[in-house]
Formats: structure tokens, C-alpha cells, sequence
């Protein structure tokens, strides 16, 4: 409910601006939940002879493009009014273009440095994107008006999105002092009733005697239910919203996007088509009545625990991978978190990436997800929505499945950092291969000593300070949780899980099971992380330069000096795996040498630790299939599959090696898999598939799948004669 | 997959009849030019493609023609003066493939192929093919824009197949990487006959070049065409509801397996004839699959399948 929690802020500053004293009058009318007449006197001002009040009028009646054509004649006359410009940007961020209001907040705030709202606009700007510079614009706003109880509410929002409930009633309470109709601010503090479990809050008796119709407090609340992953809780604030107030739009939409985020799709699709048909058509509203078109494109299968979601072009494909996935998942996690989910869980494979962002919109953290839990519903890319070797397919549902077995056992109420830090930790317990690597950003993060203290971990999520604060929370949480079983084991795990069921905070999680205060838990931590990770901090410099020297010697010619150079640095960080790799040079360089076997082995080191680049792990498997290591090569064809399974080669490969070691079962899924992408010689193909079933004692098949052979190349020998034995 | 397969089919007929006039075939000349790269690392590419193209080419025994151009010797004077030399040598029973290797440019009029010294124009190199008797010709352009090379190189009974689509796909291409493969992959004998058609060639490229760009998630700089009914109404997917496709399919690139009719011992010749016979038939009974029960398809396919398995297990005795 942002866009009209926004609204009101404005409302609130620009009445005390310098206006024409009716345009308060309706603003005071509006502001009371008195609406039609509020609209009847918006509407009288449409004949003011100022194009600014009438800007403002249309504005208020929410007829945007007359609004939006007012305040260009407004600008016109006063050029240099920061008034007219800061209100002008509010349009533009209600009619949801941030990128048009932020460049009219700063023209504004050029205009007049000192003019505060134009600062909260910004701020306001900056909010939407959950970008922490809209804490640092209200604060700027409120040192040139300390009295602007909208910056005060601002801030309120802002800390009950980090979860930092003390601060958020701080401010809430500073906006009452300014304003004891701050709407808003009241709403946040009602927000915090709501979250812990009172419905009944005194806040918002207060909020509907001075506005009965005040629907946005609502959706206040739905937000924050929303961004705590608890949706079916969001769906029902939207709906109270929409019960005081049915003009609601935004409401009305983001009701449609958790429907949706539910699997409620027939629902969600008549609350987003009456947004869009009241010309409500925000990139959310569009992109998620888009995406419900394109569901007559997917399929759905059905076990007793799972719901597979596939496009319909790829589900022949990745069925026989993703579905035995999941059921195993689901078995481990039963087993791990002793406890059955309510209903089976749903995962939705998008093969349009955007189709999967339109599942994340409006939810902090959306750079670089590959999956997204709601619930007891998952979203997440399809393999093919990303570039071979980019991710893990596997891992990723080993991640999202933990998600959905957390948030149901803790009935929603756990922090971000705790069930990212546990999925993050799952992932690390199915493989050692998959979880989170130590990258050069977190290196960088470990020696600034950015690592943020527990019970500050979800701001990292939200509010990220730096670029890859997102991605080097993830690396923490996940850490702190390898932490927690290294030393107190998977028990203590499960009683903070039930500590959080409990409404417990992370403190008092953490002292209950851990038996160590917070601030202690935290010297503990750092100090086991800088143990596992400090020498690789340390040389972190030294490494980069050995290993840039290393490449420019390979480049030059001085293949003795490059290995030399390599060596040396290797084990400084041996977690890395990204481009141009220690593991990768010396590789070739072995290669170079004629010595297979030690290329190979070098290179199972990469894999085992992590590394995904297809072409290298095509490269092993083809050593390790020379060499004669089938165990080996199995491996690797298996990671392949997780990080690249829209590769022919990789199956056909797979199959083949799979019948020489007896598994025909997996043979036939692999030689059905290279049918699946639609190879260029269908004949071979379905030969492969032949010879699995033969394998598998299947005769029948495997003769209906020669014939197919036949019919394409009746000539082809090697089937001719399979034809033969199968007619015996 | 089904029209691929009516494709094969309706090729099939040809190619046996084709296989059938083995014995009167003409030689086979196989003409590859690498251009100018403008870059070390291009010249080096582009000569290793054509090197490896030769290479290829000469597995099809010692009665292939084989000539190649690249570097210094793949100048516009060199080439006229092998195709002066090849056109007094090459007969109208002969068939002729020029292969075409590096970067093109096309300013909205002409596409010119980039050479050490002055360049050729489509219009330029289109004469000099005319002037080959050969009745069955191949051009396959693998520079970037031979797309506006198209329309030029035309003709009947000559197949010409370009690397992309228009003269405005200017980024190297990496068609030629594929083409080279498809001589070397046997999955590009996607019919199992033990050679290459220029078809098979083409269709094989097209899928790797598609594949390539897919699973690099780039967005495609070439898309090839494909034509062989003497116009330049060109397509990417050749088959008989576009006419496209039935000279390719018994234009053999690579047939480094002997024929079968000539090195079989006497007293199998009727073999050889059931053997084809059969072919026929199979033909037919897939043309008229969409007409058929789908069971009864199966059983007489299957039937004449393995009377054919066991026919040819009889000449491989």
C-alpha cells in the first residue's frame, strides 16, 4: 500500500504550504475519509483560474493526465517554484514513474535548498526501491523542517521494514508529537500490533475517528505482512483495505499479486483486470495479468507431495530431473525438520526470466534471485532462463524447499537473515559443491569488516548499504548457521525454529538454545569465520597478483612460469571457481604437458569445489571418460545436469556411460532427455533410446523406439541389426 | 520433427535414384576461399577453417578435385585464374562446390567479399560460376553479409546457402565453425546413408549456429538460408511444402563410403535390387502415413523394416 501511504505524506506537507485556502479545504475533507466530498470540491476548483490549484484539483480527483498537463502550464509560469515542481514529481511517483519525480524533486531541491518536501520526495523515490538513501533524504528533510511529520512517518516505515520495531515506534511517535492526526504514522505502529499477533490495536480505533475510510492503514499492514513472506495474512489486509475503502487501487492490485504469489490464480486475475479496467496499470498490475495469460502454457504434475509447474516446451525435458528432486527434498526435510507440510508443495519453473521477476516485484532483495518462496508456492527460473553453468538448478530448490518448511513451522514469524542464513546452509548439507562460495566480494566485505551483527542481518536484505551487501548477507546468515551445527548441532537449529514459532526474538532464540547471550554469540562467530576464512583474507592481494602474473606469463608463452606462479598462490583461496581460475590454468597447462590424468584431477578439484563453467566440466567429463573413470565422469555428467541441462551432448554422453555401468533406468531418462531438446539426428537419438530399454529388458519399447529410428534413416546399420535381436 | 522427416522421405527417392546413376557421375570439385581477416587472430582462423575444409573434402577419395585459397594466394587475380583454369576442366556431369570463407560487407548495393588487394562482388564471382559447366553447383557463402550475396549467386539447379539472412548481419559469423563439423560429426548423417548431403550440411549448421546463440543467451547475429530452386526466395528450414531442399538432398558433400552396387560380389546384385525395392516402398508407405491407421502404419512399416534389416544383414554376409 505504499503509493497511497504516500499520498497521504504529501497531503500532509502541502497543506501547510502556501495554497489557496479551498484546495486545504478539500485536502482536510479527504483527510477525514470524508471522500465524495472531498471529490465534490476538487472538483470545484477545476475552474480556478491557477493552473497549479488546478493541477492539484485533478490530482485529487486522480485524473492524471489532465493533472499532469496543469502542472507543465503551472511549471510554465513559475519556473522557479520548488512547489510546483516537488508537486509535480509527487504526481509522477503516484502515477508510478520514479525516474520522472526523482529528476523533479531535484530541480526542486535546486530551486530551493532548503525546501523539505521536495527532500521526502526523494526519499519517497528511494523507498520504492528499498534503497537505504531514503533514510538519509528524510533525515535531510527533517533538518530543514524538523516539524514535517510525513518525514517522521517515513522513517517509521523505513525502520519497520528492517524490523526494527523500537525504532520504528520511535519515529511513529515523533510524527504524533508534530501531528496528532499523523495517519501514517499510526498506521506503522498499528502495523506492529498486527505483526505481533494483535489484531485489535488501539492504533487503528485512533486512525479510523479521524479518517473512517482510511483503507490505507490496511495496507500498511498487508505490506509488512507481505515483506515477512506472511502472504495469506497480506491478502487478508488488503481485503479489510478495500472494505473501507474500494478505490483503492494499489490495495486492490497488490491483492492480486499475493493471490497470485498463492497459486489463487482465477481470483487474483479479476482483481488485477478491475485495476487494470479502473486504468490502474502500474508494471506490476501489467506484468502479472501478462503472466496469468501465459499460464495456459504450463502443465501441471501431481504427486501426494508436489505440485510441478512446467512450461509446456520443456516440461519432457526437466520432469524426470526436477520431480524426483523434489520428492527427495520433501523426504529429507520431513526427516530433518520431523514435521509434514499442510498440502503439497508447488514449484513453478519460468523459462522467461522476466516471467519469474514479475513474481518477485515489490519485494526487497530482487537482484540476482534465482527463486522465490511464498508459502507453501515457489517460483523460480527455469534452467534455461539463465546462461549455461550460471546456476543451480538442484541447489536452488534445496534452497526454496527449506523456505517453505521454515516459514510453515514458524508460522511465518522468522527473520530474513535466519531463513536465508538456514536455506543458505541446506544447500552446503545436500553437496559440499553447492551454497554460497567465498567470492571477492565478501573477501572484500570480511576485511572492511562490513559483517553485520546478528540481530542487524535482515537490514543487509532490505537496506543494503553497498552493492553486494545483499549477496554477502547471504554468505553471513548461511555462515552463522554452518556456525550454529558445527558447534551446538542440528538440534539447536530446530529449537530456534520452535523459539521463533514461539514469537521469540533473535535474542532470545539464540539465548534460549545457544545459551550464550547475543553479543557473545557475535565474538564467537566472527571469530570462527575469521578461522575458516582469515588466511584467505589476508593473502586475498597476493593471490590476485599471482594469479594475474600467472595469466600474463601463460599469455607470453612461459608456461613453467605461469604453473610456478599458480602454485604458489593456490592455496591462498582455493574457493574460488570464477572466471579464469587457478584450477582451470593449471588444467590446460597439464593438458599442455600431454598429462591427462593430472588435468583431470586438478579439474575434479574445481568441481568438487564449486565450479559450474560448462565447457570445463564438459572437458572433464570427456578426460575422465578417456582415462577410464566412470565413477569420476558419472559425477560430473550429474553436476552438468543440475547446472546446464539443456545440453545434448551432456545426455547423450551421460547415457552411454550410464548402460556400459548397468543403469539402464538412468539411460533411458538420459536418452529421453536428448529427444526432449529436439536433436538434429532423431535417428541416432531414438537408437540411444533403444538400446537403454533394450538394456532395461523393456523390448517393446525399445522396438517401437528402433523403428522410429528406421522411419527416419531405414539405412542405418547399427539399428537394423538392433531391430533384428528384438525380432528374435 | 514430422515434416523433417516427410523431408528425408521424399529426398530418399531421389537419392536412390540418384545412387542409381552412381556409376555415370562426374568428378567432384570442391572450391574453398578464405578472405581477408584484417586481424592476425581472423587470417589465422579463417585459414585453419579452409585448411580443415580441405581436409574433409579430401576424404572423399583421390578422384575429388580439391583446390584452396587463403592468405596471400586468395587475391581477386588468383581466383579468376582458377576459375579459368576449372572451367575449361570441369564437365556438365561433374558437380562443383565453392565455399566462401570470411568477412563480407554490403553498402546497400553490392556485397563485396573482402580479399588481399581488391575485393569480389557477388556479381563478379556469379560470372565466374556461370562460366563452370558443372549442371549441379554449390555455393555455400559463409561470410558476414552473404545474406546480400543471395539474390546474385541464384540460379537453377545450383544450391546457395548463406550465413545470414541480409547484407545488414555484419558481425563474423561462426557458421563456417559448424559447417566444418557437420563433415566430421556423424550426427550430421542424420539418415544413416554414410555420407553428407549439402541438405543434411546445412540443416545440421543451421541447428548449431541456432543452438549456439540460445545457449550463450545471445541475442542471434546470422541466420542462415538455404535455397535450391534457382531463386532467392530463400528459407531457413528447407522442405517439400516450401519446394525447398530436393536438389540438396542428393548433392553429396562428403561420400567417403564406396557404393554399395559396384563393390557387392556378382551373385548379390539381386539383393541389391530387393534392397532398393524395398526403400521404394517404405517411401511410399510414409508418404501415405497421414491416410493410414496409425496401427496398421506401424505394422507394415515394421514389416518392411525388418524384411530390409534382414536383406541388407544378407549383403553384408
Amino acid at each position: 500500500m505504499r503509493s497511497r501511504f504516500l499520498l497521504s505524506l504529501l497531503l500532509a506537507f502541502s497543506a501547510a504550504g502556501a495554497r489557496a485556502g479551498a484546495l486545504d479545504t478539500c485536502r482536510e475533507l479527504q483527510h477525514h475519509g470524508k471522500l465524495a466530498a472531498a471529490q465534490t470540491c476538487f472538483a470545484g476548483l477545476l475552474t480556478s483560474p491557477d493552473p497549479f490549484v488546478r493541477a492539484e484539483a485533478y490530482f485529487g480527483l486522480g485524473r492524471f493526465d489532465e493533472a499532469n498537463e496543469e502542472f507543465r502550464t503551472a511549471y510554465r509560469n513559475q519556473p522557479k517554484s520548488a512547489i510546483v515542481k516537488a508537486e509535480w514529481g509527487q504526481l509522477y511517483l503516484e502515477h508510478h514513474q520514479p525516474g520522472d519525480a526523482a529528476t523533479l524533486f531535484e530541480e526542486a531541491i535546486e530551486a530551493d535548498q532548503n525546501y523539505a518536501p521536495a527532500y521526502l520526495g526523494m526519499a519517497r523515490v528511494f523507498a520504492v526501491s528499498y534503497d537505504k538513501r531514503a533514510k538519509d533524504l528524510a533525515y535531510e528533510a527533517l533538518k530543514r523542517d524538523p516539524k514535517l511529520a510525513a518525514a517522521d512517518e517515513l522513517l517509521a516505515y523505513l525502520a519497520l521494514e528492517d524490523n526494527d520495531s523500537t525504532a520504528a515506534t520511535e519515529e511513529a511517535r515523533k510524527a504524533l508529537a508534530t501531528s496528532n492526526e499523523a495517519l501514517d504514522g499510526m498506521a506503522v505502529l498499528a502495523s506492529i500490533d498486527w505483526l505481533n499477533e494483535k489484531p485489535q490495536s488501539e492504533w487503528m480505533d485512533r486512525i479510523l475517528k479521524v479518517n473512517p475510510a482510511y483503507g490505507e492503514a490496511y495496507a500498511t499492514g498487508a505490506h509488512f505482512f507481505e515483506i515477512n513472506r506472511r502472504y495469506q495474512q497480506a491478502i487478508s489486509y488488503y481485503r479489510k483495505a478495500l472494505e473501507l475503502n474500494d478505490h483503492l487501487w494499489s490495495a486492490r492490485s497488490q491483492l492480486g499479486v499475493n493471490l497470485m504469489r498463492l497459486g489463487l490464480d482465477t481470483e487474483a486475475k479479476q482483481q488485477l483486470e478491475l485495476c487494470y479496467a479502473a486504468h490502474f496499470r502500474d508494471a506490476e498490475t501489467v506484468n502479472s495479468l501478462r503472466l496469468l495469460d501465459t499460464l495456459k502454457d504450463y502443465e501441471t504434475f501431481k504427486t501426494g507431495t508436489t505440485e510441478l509447474v512446467l512450461n509446456r516446451k520443456e516440461a519432457a525435458l526437466l520432469r524426470p530431473y526436477i520431480e524426483p528432486e523434489l520428492q527427495r527434498d520433501v523426504a529429507v526435510y520431513e526427516r530433518k525438520y520431523k514435521m509434514k507440510l499442510p498440502g503439497p508443495v508447488r514449484l513453478e519453473v519460468f523459462p522467461n526470466h522476466q516471467d519469474f521477476v514479475v513474481r518477485t516485484l515489490g519485494l526487497p532483495g530482487q537482484g540476482g534471485l534465482l527463486g522465490v518462496t511464498f508459502g507453501l508456492v515457489v517460483a523460480m527460473d527455469s534452467p534455461s532462463a539463465r546462461s549455461p553453468g550460471e546456476f543451480n538448478w538442484a541447489s536452488t530448490v534445496r534452497h526454496e524447499l527449506s523456505h517453505v518448511y521454515v516459514l510453515t513451522a514458524t508460522h511465518h514469524l522468522v527473520p530474513r537473515w535466519f531463513t536465508e542464513g538456514l536455506a543458505v546452509h541446506e544447500e552446503g548439507a545436500a553437496s559440499p559443491d553447492w551454497g554460497d562460495r567465498l567470492t571477492p566480494d565478501v573477501i572484500e566485505a570480511l576485511r572492511k569488516k562490513q559483517l553485520l551483527p546478528v540481530l542487524e542481518l535482515d537490514r543487509g536484505f532490505v537496506h543494503p548499504e553497498y552493492p553486494a551487501q545483499v549477496l554477502v548477507s547471504y554468505y553471513e546468515a548461511g555462515k552463522i548457521c554452518d556456525f550454529i551445527v558445527e558447534k551446538w548441532g542440528d538440534d539447536a537449529i530446530l529449537g530456534i525454529i520452535r523459539s521463533y514459532a514461539d514469537r521469540k526474538t533473535t535474542a532470545e532464540a539464540i539465548e534460549e538454545n545457544l545459551h550464550e547471550p547475543v553479543a557473545a554469540f557475535d565474538k564467537d562467530f566472527t571469530a570462527w569465520l575469521n578461522r575458516k576464512t582469515g588466511d584467505t583474507v589476508s593473502h586475498f592481494y597476493e593471490w590476485k597478483r599471482g594469479m594475474q602474473q600467472a595469466y600474463a606469463d601463460l599469455k607470453n608463452g612461459k608456461k613453467d612460469d605461469a604453473a610456478r606462479e599458480a602454485n604458489a598462490v593456490h592455496g591462498y583461496y582455493r574457493d574460488y571457481v570464477g572466471g579464469d581460475s587457478n584450477y582451470e590454468l593449471t588444467a590446460n597447462l597439464f593438458l599442455a604437458r600431454g598429462d591427462s590424468a593430472g588435468a583431470a584431477n586438478v579439474l575434479e578439484q574445481y568441481r568438487d569445489a564449486g565450479g559450474t563453467n560448462v565447457e570445463t566440466l564438459k572437458k572433464l567429463a570427456h578426460l575422465e571418460t578417456d582415462l577410464g573413470h566412470p565413477k569420476q565422469a558419472q559425477v560430473t555428467l550429474q553436476k552438468l545436469n543440475y547446472v546446464y541441462p539443456e545440453d545434448a551432448e551432456t545426455h547423450r554422453m551421460f547415457g552411454k556411460l550410464l548402460l556400459t555401468t548397468g543403469d539402464a533406468n538412468g539411460a533411458i531418462r538420459e536418452a529421453e532427455a536428448v529427444l526432449a531438446l529436439k536433436p538434429g539426428d532423431v535417428a541416432e537419438s531414438h537408437y540411444e533410446l533403444a538400446k537403454a530399454y533394450q538394456a532395461a529388458n523393456r523390448r517393446a519399447e525399445a522396438k517401437d523406439q528402433v523403428i522410429a529410428a528406421l522411419e527416419v534413416a531405414p539405412n542405418f546399420k547399427a539399428a537394423q541389426q538392433l531391430l533384428l535381436q528384438l525380432s528374435d | 520433427m514430422a515434416a523433417a522427416q516427410t523431408v528425408g522421405c521424399s529426398l530418399r527417392l531421389l537419392t536412390v535414384l540418384f545412387l542409381a546413376a552412381l556409376a555415370a557421375r562426374g568428378a567432384d570439385y570442391f572450391v574453398t576461399i578464405a578472405g581477408l581477416g584484417g586481424l592476425p587472430e581472423y587470417d589465422k582462423q579463417f585459414s585453419d577453417w579452409a585448411a580443415q575444409l580441405d581436409r574433409q573434402f579430401r576424404e572423399n577419395g583421390p578422384a575429388a578435385h580439391v583446390m584452396t585459397l587463403s592468405g596471400s594466394a586468395a587475391t581477386k587475380r588468383e581466383i579468376q585464374r582458377a576459375f579459368e583454369q576449372l572451367a575449361a576442366e570441369i564437365q556438365t556431369g561433374d558437380s562443383f562446390s565453392l565455399l566462401l570463407i570470411g568477412h563480407g560487407t554490403f553498402d546497400g548495393t553490392d556485397y563485396k567479399m573482402n580479399l588481399p588487394g581488391p575485393d569480389i562482388t557477388a556479381a563478379e564471382l556469379a560470372a565466374l560460376l556461370n562460366r563452370i559447366r558443372a549442371e549441379r553447383q554449390l555455393v555455400v557463402n559463409m561470410t558476414s553479409c552473404s545474406g546480400a550475396s543471395l539474390s546474385a549467386l541464384a540460379r537453377k539447379n545450383r544450391i546457395v546457402i548463406v550465413a545470414t539472412k541480409s547484407g545488414n548481419e555484419k558481425n563474423a559469423t561462426v557458421f563456417p565453425r559448424y559447417w566444418i563439423d557437420a563433415l566430421r560429426d556423424p550426427a550430421a548423417d542424420t539418415d544413416k546413408s554414410g555420407s553428407v548431403s549439402a541438405l543434411e550440411a546445412f540443416e545440421y549448421t543451421e541447428h548449431k549456429t541456432a543452438a549456439y546463440f540460445e545457449s550463450q543467451k545471445l541475442l542471434a547475429t546470422e541466420h542462415p538460408l538455404f535455397t535450391d530452386t534457382g531463386t532467392a526466395d530463400a528459407v531457413r528450414d528447407p522442405k517439400p511444402e516450401n519446394g525447398q531442399g530436393l536438389l540438396a538432398g542428393s548433392f553429396l558433400v562428403l561420400h567417403p563410403e564406396a557404393d554399395e552396387s559396384k563393390t557387392v560380389a556378382p551373385g548379390k546384385q539381386k539383393l541389391i535390387a530387393r534392397k532398393e525395392d524395398l526403400e521404394a516402398k517404405i517411401d511410399r508407405l510414409k508418404y501415405e502415413k497421414a491416410a493410414i491407421p496409425p496401427d496398421e502404419y506401424k505394422q507394415q512399416l515394421t514389416a518392411l523394416l525388418l524384411e530390409l534389416a534382414r536383406t541388407q544383414a544378407e549383403i553384408d554376409q
